[in-house]
């Protein structure tokens, strides 16, 4: 399962072909099997339903006899251990979303997560409320998007279908094209959740997305952000793509300056051990000279004491054994 | 040695605030969490239980799992705006929660509204009652028969019922759920050419199909033993908690705004309410049936007697319009079938363009006030059916 910022794409793994495949000379065997296994999961898609509100009906709807969607193999099951996929179907509240998250690792692998209606994909209306996740994709990762509020019990089995397709697309080894969240399709300035609160990521640039997005009135008083068509309402989009780049920009500076800064620390630094260590090397030299000079001086008294031995031995002798 | 626990009557009522520790003091009792994340709690409610075997000792209710701050929400929008969020809350009868705050505003305002246009509010909430009533009775059969049992039939063959008032709503507004239709003024959308054609043929056959069902849950002993006296709520707690609506009704409290104090068009006609006195969840499931019928006859009064004229009392409007309320407060008080939907509204904020407050009376979260009075006694099954026949929504108790 790879999480890739915003762009969640999830890579159907399953945990006894990876084992199997491990062994030598089971490759055409294993890609058999897997293909099997494939079209059976994906035409027996259990669905395990997160629904709180509102969707929570068009969900129960779809299961029902006009829609039938039984007939895709998809029974509903109230148990997260016997899940397929989590069909997320309602507003997810901060008291919530723990739960959410701790029923989402119930789930047994290969699992899939679809993100039925607006307020499961980013929170819509009650987006700026104290209270409310602004997306589900934020607390588990979505493959599928439902956009609508709620949508139809045929929209939702679109969703399933196209997963279907996902799944035996990645079966054959195809690139699958990850969901994008509807919004963040309309609005490519807003900031990601996740991203801004990546310990790794700098924080100056997350300030300036975050600014740029609020001066977009992304956070701001205004409840609809865009109308039908996608124009934003009552907010000035060259202003804050503007101050965007002014602070990007800024930033930028302010980075360069520093880091001239630190280039200049670190020359400093260099030079100060440099001779620090050429100022070693002088005294190791100049004791190694003093060395050399002493053994060679102990080297002449050697020879004077060898001559002075040959001269008068006894008197040696008896000073050694006293 | 413990204490026995009987379920509440009016001779011996139940203690909701109970001592654990003083009825077992060997700490010899099992804590059971009921929700959040549970298909029969019909929504996001978490109850705490705390069971001695099998019986249960004492129940603690944890709404606010969808608290989505509405109240506030609504203090920064237009008037026009609100109707939208309001849709939301009682998310299974959205068409009657919108006249609600709509009937605040006109009311404050001061706009007349033709008289056709409360003729047609009046039948789009009966239908709405309809429709709400099948999904209050198809999940309680679910909650009583099990998943794989015979319950899902009575699941079923309610919401095939109710597609075809969802196709009638469809025919009229463009949506299957929350329609926004209402406006200050008028309807925004008058009723298309042949609609009793689609709308007439719909009555009869939930008519129809309504005996079977009844014939095929109420005689069926399974059925009847699991809710006859199960979960009996008294007259004089369900006056204490402020039960309303088929709820209240089923425990013999005679009490409708449609007929006690008629709004839109109910003074002109005569509405029966379907009153029962045992007050258990067989009598509470009886009611909605019985208020089904009723609302069925009350639409066809209401579509027989539509009068002519126009639907918006200003020009017709397509769109919404925007509303201006300088000052004034007032409280409407609406029939919806789950009870009394009370809008308390004080305006003046945003320089008249939206309310200063907007405070709403679910009648779920009343309902589900009555739960540590009524579970405690009973067995863990039947905590099942008492929540289902309660048919609370959480969307408007925790708002």
């Amino acid at each position: 399962m790879a999480v890739d910022g915003k762009n969640d794409s999830l890579t159907y793994t399953n945990p006894a072909m990876d084992l199997m495949a491990r062994l030598p000379g089971v490759d055409i065997f294993t890609s058999t099997v897997d293909r099997l296994l494939t079209w059976g999961s994906s035409n027996s898609l259990w669905m395990f339903p997160m629904a709180t509100s509102c969707c929570g009906i068009e969900f129960m709807a779809s299961a029902t006899a006009r829609v039938d969607i039984d007939r895709m193999g998809t029974i509903v099951r109230g148990s997260p251990r016997q899940g397929d996929v989590m069909v997320v179907a309602g507003t997810i509240t901060v008291k919530m979303a723990p739960r959410v998250k701790k029923l989402w690792d119930q789930m047994p692998e290969p699992k899939w997560c679809v993100a039925m209606g607006s307020c499961a994909i980013s929170g819509d209306f009650y987006r700026d409320i104290y209270s409310v996740i602004p997306g589900i994709d934020t607390v588990v990762p979505v493959d599928i998007y439902v956009p609508g509020c709620p949508p139809n019990p045929e929209q939702l089995m679109a969703g399933l279908m196209r997963l279907q397709e996902k799944m035996r697309a990645q079966q054959r080894g195809e690139w699958t094209e990850p969901e994008i969240r509807p919004e963040t399709e309309k609005m490519n300035t807003q900031p990601d959740i996740r991203r801004l609160l990546d310990d790794e990521r700098d924080e100056g640039i997350s300030q300036a997305q975050y600014d740029g997005s609020c001066s977009l009135g992304m956070h701001g008083n205004e409840h609809r952000r865009h109308d039908q068509v996608g124009n934003p309402v009552g907010v000035d989009r060259e202003q804050g793509v503007e101050a965007l780049i002014l602070r990007a920009q800024a930033h930028a500076q302010a980075m360069e300056a520093l880091r001239q800064e630190a280039a200049q620390e670190f020359a400093a630094a260099q030079a100060a051990k440099e001779a620090k260590a050429k100022a070693a090397a002088e005294a190791k030299a100049a004791a190694a000279a003093k060395a050399a000079a002493e053994a060679e001086a102990a080297a002449a008294d050697d020879d004077a004491s060898v001559a002075g031995d040959a001269a008068d031995e006894a008197p040696a002798g008896d000073g050694e054994t006293p | 040695m413990s204490l026995s626990i009987q379920p509440y009557s009016a001779e011996q009522p139940v203690n909701p605030y109970l001592d654990v520790d003083l009825y077992d003091p060997d700490a010899d009792l099992m804590v059971l969490n009921l929700g959040p994340q549970h298909p029969s709690t019909h929504g996001v409610f978490r109850v705490k239980l705390i069971l001695d075997g099998e019986v249960i000792v004492k129940a603690i209710g944890y709404p606010g799992y969808l608290h989505r701050g509405v109240e506030k929400l609504c203090e920064k929008l237009n008037y026009s705006n609100i109707k939208a969020i309001i849709d939301k809350n009682d998310y299974i009868s959205p068409m009657i929660n919108e006249q609600a705050v709509n009937m605040a505003f006109e009311k404050l305002a001061g706009v007349e509204v033709p008289r056709r246009a409360l003729w047609l509010r009046s039948l789009l909430a009966e239908f709405q009652r309809i429709a709400s009533h099948l999904i209050a009775l198809g999940t309680f059969g679910l909650d009583v028969g099990g998943a794989l049992g015979g319950g899902a039939s009575a699941f079923m063959y309610c919401f095939r019922d109710r597609e075809m008032i969802l196709d009638v709503f469809e025919e009229l507004s463009g949506c299957r759920f929350h329609y926004n239709t209402h406006c200050v003024g008028g309807n925004r959308h008058d009723v298309p050419a042949g609609w009793d054609r689609m709308v007439l043929p719909a009555l009869e056959v939930i008519e129809a199909r309504l005996d079977e069902l009844v014939d095929m849950m109420v005689n069926n002993q399974v059925f009847v033993d699991r809710t006859q006296g199960v979960g009996v709520i008294p007259k004089n707690l369900a006056l204490g908690l402020g039960l309303t609506g088929p709820n209240g009704r089923a425990s013999g409290i005679d009490c409708d705004l449609r007929r006690d104090a008629p709004y839109n068009a109910y003074g002109e006609v005569e509405v029966r309410p379907a009153v029962r006195s045992a007050g258990d969840c067989q009598a509470r499931f009886l009611c909605r049936v019985d208020e089904i019928r009723e609302s069925a006859r009350l639409a066809r009064l209401f579509l027989a007697g539509l009068p002519e004229g126009p639907i918006s009392g200003t020009k017709p409007n397509k769109g919404p319009t925007s509303v201006k309320i300088k000052e004034g407060r007032c409280y409407v008080g609406l029939s919806t079938p789950r009870g009394e939907l009370g809008t308390y509204l004080i305006a003046g904020g945003n320089k008249g363009l939206s309310p200063y407050r907007l405070k709403i009376r679910p009648p779920s979260l009343h309902h589900l006030a009555s739960i540590p009075y009524i579970l405690p006694g009973n067995n863990l099954s039947d905590a099942i059916a008492i929540l289902g026949s309660l048919d609370p929504v959480m969307g408007e108790a925790d708002r």
